[in-house]
């Protein structure tokens, strides 16, 4: 055999169908989660590190100062952090001079001198600010290029010299004396440090988050491998059947899969039962046929020697072979009727059924100008069992009354709702002479005929209650309120 | 009258054609479907009496290809499977009668005589045109109540022509129904039995309509 590839193992496995689903249902889980988790820590330490960096800030802006040549001044003795110091130590400030001599909003006003100061720690760098509007009291944060390509994430704003309005337009190339100074202070510190935590974290959490998979995978299998146990003592059970150590599916079943079992069981106990009924027929009808036969071979052996034998041969032949018919019909409606009792789920309809076999009888009984009436059947009237059955239940009945009816034959069909299954009652009324009640039992003995005039086997009651017991109903003779004979057959019906 | 016997166990067939013989058919034989089904497209018969275990071609696969056809002949099946959902099944196939095997030969007469009988629209087996009277089941006739002799060939013509009361039968009509297929048909012989009948029967029974054929007088 072939190993199965993973289309196949998926496509007939239970077990791998469950825990393939499983994961694909585990790792975009736990993806999704590995992403948030990032993006919040990140946007998290970010942001405490801008709110540090803002501190920064306002510290260097307290300790800016204007000399009386309107040049700004800071005192770095004032800022603690020995970064600022350090060449490329990670914090930087520094202070541009941004010219306001244009018209309010105007670009060409804004332009003015970088780095007019530095902290020692940019060295002979300076910082690059954006291009960018600030308004009084408002602090922008950027991410920039540093010194040496380091990132750095960089923190502004813009301080007036409040003294006077400006009186007039001036160049924008003027000395700053002409105007109003406008200080753009920017304090940034290197953002590499913050990256490697957010750098380690995330390789923890993606850790975690691995491990955390391998468990939830390792509680699927599990999962997998219990719910799916009485599976396997399915398979087991089955297996056994199969080898013919057991007749049926043996074991204790989930309420799931029961049904199925107990359906299962069923069809295997009607095979059983239809094997053992079908080789006792077998037998049965090889006895019935073979005494005729005897007699045929016996009367042929004397009519060769016994004129007198000789004479009778044409009437014993045509005696035997009747004998011989009526068995065949009996034991082939009981072999027929090997389908469906106790078969779950068959039922056939009644109202086609009926249609069907008036329409034989309306020709088959043409002679006869009967008035047939099938009555007006529930379209939802429905036997439990084979369609072929009841059509020779029926069609039997039927052909019966057909044949001794005067003028009319009526069928009618209704359902008796019983507490554990609904019963299926049919009635078949005619208007002919009618059987005795003291003769009822005889005419549905084994093959009785009761009139010899009228053509046919003498063995329809018979085979229809035959069958009829088969699927645990009951045919019973009765008196019609037509003058006739009413046939009542009871038989497992379908709840609609 | 003619009737297609569609049988293939050669033994039953020639008994069968026997006894229609007998009754005073006329007999075509078909032993396999594809025959049966040519035949009952291209000759007239009054009947068929049809197997449906056939070789070639399934009895209900034939029957149903006349009816497409639009072929009206009654036909009965004659079979051993005898289960209802089967006689269902033939019946809706367009089957007038269906008998099952072993069967009696009478009842097989009698079934093919109502067929007959029916399929002209005639409600008694006994016929009656003036004085005339045919009885099919026994297939006796009476002039004005007293028994007459007649020939088989007599008796299948006086058959068809009651069959058909006031009805204008022509020769080619009446040949095509009183021989079977494979026999010398030869028209002057229908004149010589209609003048043989005339005889036996009042004078002005049959009545010649020229250039047509005949017609059977003195219906009710």
């Amino acid at each position: 055999m072939k190993p199965p590839g993973l289309r196949g193992a998926l496509r007939h496995s239970l077990r791998w169908r469950l825990l393939a689903a499983t994961l694909v249902a585990l790792l975009i889980a736990l993806l999704l989660a590995g992403g948030l988790l990032a993006g919040l820590f990140r946007d998290h330490v970010l942001r405490q590190f801008g709110t540090a960096l803002t501190a920064q800030l306002d510290q260097v802006t307290a300790r800016l100062d204007v000399d009386a040549a309107g040049q700004p001044r800071l005192d770095p003795a004032g800022l603690s952090d020995p970064r600022w110091s350090r060449p490329y130590g990670g914090l930087y400030w520094q202070v541009d001079r941004v010219s306001t001599q244009g018209a309010p909003g105007s670009q060409h006003g804004l332009r003015g001198q970088r780095g007019v100061l530095r902290s020692r720690s940019l060295w002979d760098s300076e910082l690059q600010a954006p291009a960018d509007a600030i308004a009084d009291g408002t602090v922008h944060l950027h991410e920039v290029a540093g010194p040496g390509g380091a990132r750095l994430l960089l923190a502004e704003r813009s301080v007036r010299d409040g003294s006077a309005e400006p009186s007039a337009p001036t160049p924008a190339d003027a000395a700053p004396a002409h105007g109003r100074p406008v200080w753009r202070l920017m304090v940034a510190a290197d953002l590499a440090e913050t990256e490697q935590a957010i750098t380690r974290f995330n390789g923890t959490l993606a850790g975690s988050l691995a491990v955390l998979l391998g468990l939830l995978c390792a509680a699927a299998v599990a999962q997998v491998a219990v719910g799916l146990a009485p599976l396997r003592s399915l398979q087991r059970a089955l297996a056994a059947v199969h080898a013919g150590q057991s007749p049926r599916l043996v074991g204790r079943f989930p309420s799931e899969v029961q049904p199925l079992i107990d359906d299962f069981n069923a069809v295997l106990d009607h095979r059983a039962q239809g094997v053992a009924r079908a080789r006792s027929q077998a037998g049965d009808l090889a006895h019935a046929v073979k005494t005729p036969l005897a007699v045929l071979a016996q009367a042929a052996t004397a009519a060769r020697t016994d004129p007198a034998a000789a004479a009778e041969l044409p009437a014993l032949v045509t005696q035997q072979v009747d004998l011989a018919r009526r068995q065949v019909d009996r034991h082939l409606a009981r072999a027929r009727a090997a389908a469906a009792p106790g078969l779950p789920g068959s039922h056939c309809a009644i109202a086609p059924l009926l249609q069907g076999l008036l329409r034989v009888m309306e020709r088959v009984h043409a002679e006869r100008h009967l008035d047939l009436d099938g009555g007006d059947i529930d379209p939802a009237i429905a036997f439990a069992g084979d369609a072929q059955d009841l059509q020779e239940m029926l069609g039997n009945l039927l052909d019966n009354a057909c044949k001794w009816a005067r003028t009319g034959v009526a069928v009618h069909a209704t359902t008796q709702s019983a507490a554990d299954s609904p019963r299926l009652l049919l009635q078949v009324d005619d208007d002919g002479p009618g059987i005795a009640p003291e003769r009822r039992a005889q005419v549905m003995a084994r093959g009785a005929r009761l009139d010899e005039s009228v053509p046919g086997s003498g063995l329809g009651l018979a085979i229809v209650q035959d069958l009829a017991e088969l699927y645990g109903g009951q045919l019973t003779l009765g008196e019609s309120p037509l003058g006739g004979l009413r046939a009542t057959l009871l038989l497992p019906g379908v709840r609609a | 009258m003619r009737i297609l016997l569609v049988e293939d166990e050669p033994t039953l067939r020639a008994a069968l054609r026997r006894s229609l013989e007998d009754a005073g058919y006329v007999v075509d034989e078909a032993d396999n479907g594809r025959d049966a089904w040519h035949l009952g497209e291209t000759e007239p018969f009054d009947a068929v009496v049809l197997d449906l275990g056939l070789p070639q071609l399934d009895g209900l696969t034939v029957l149903q290809r006349w009816r497409e056809a639009g072929q009206a002949m009654p036909v009965l099946i004659l079979t051993a499977r005898d289960g209802w959902h089967e006689k269902v099944a033939g019946i809706d196939a367009g089957a007038d009668d269906y008998l099952t095997k072993p069967f009696h030969t009478e009842e097989l007469l009698a079934r093919l005589r109502a067929l007959i009988r029916r399929a002209q629209g005639l409600g008694s087996p006994l016929l009656r045109c003036g004085p005339i009277t045919l009885d099919t089941r026994s297939g006796r006739v009476t002039l004005g109540g007293e028994p007459i002799t007649l020939t088989s060939h007599e008796y299948r013509l006086l058959a068809y022509l009651m069959h058909r009361p006031g009805q204008v039968v022509s020769r080619s009509e009446l040949t095509e129904h009183l021989y079977a297929q494979d026999h010398d048909r030869d028209s002057n012989t229908i004149e010589v039995f209609v003048g043989r009948l005339r005889r036996k029967l009042p004078a002005e029974a049959i009545e010649t309509v020229r250039g047509l054929g005949y017609r059977l007088q003195g219906g009710a």
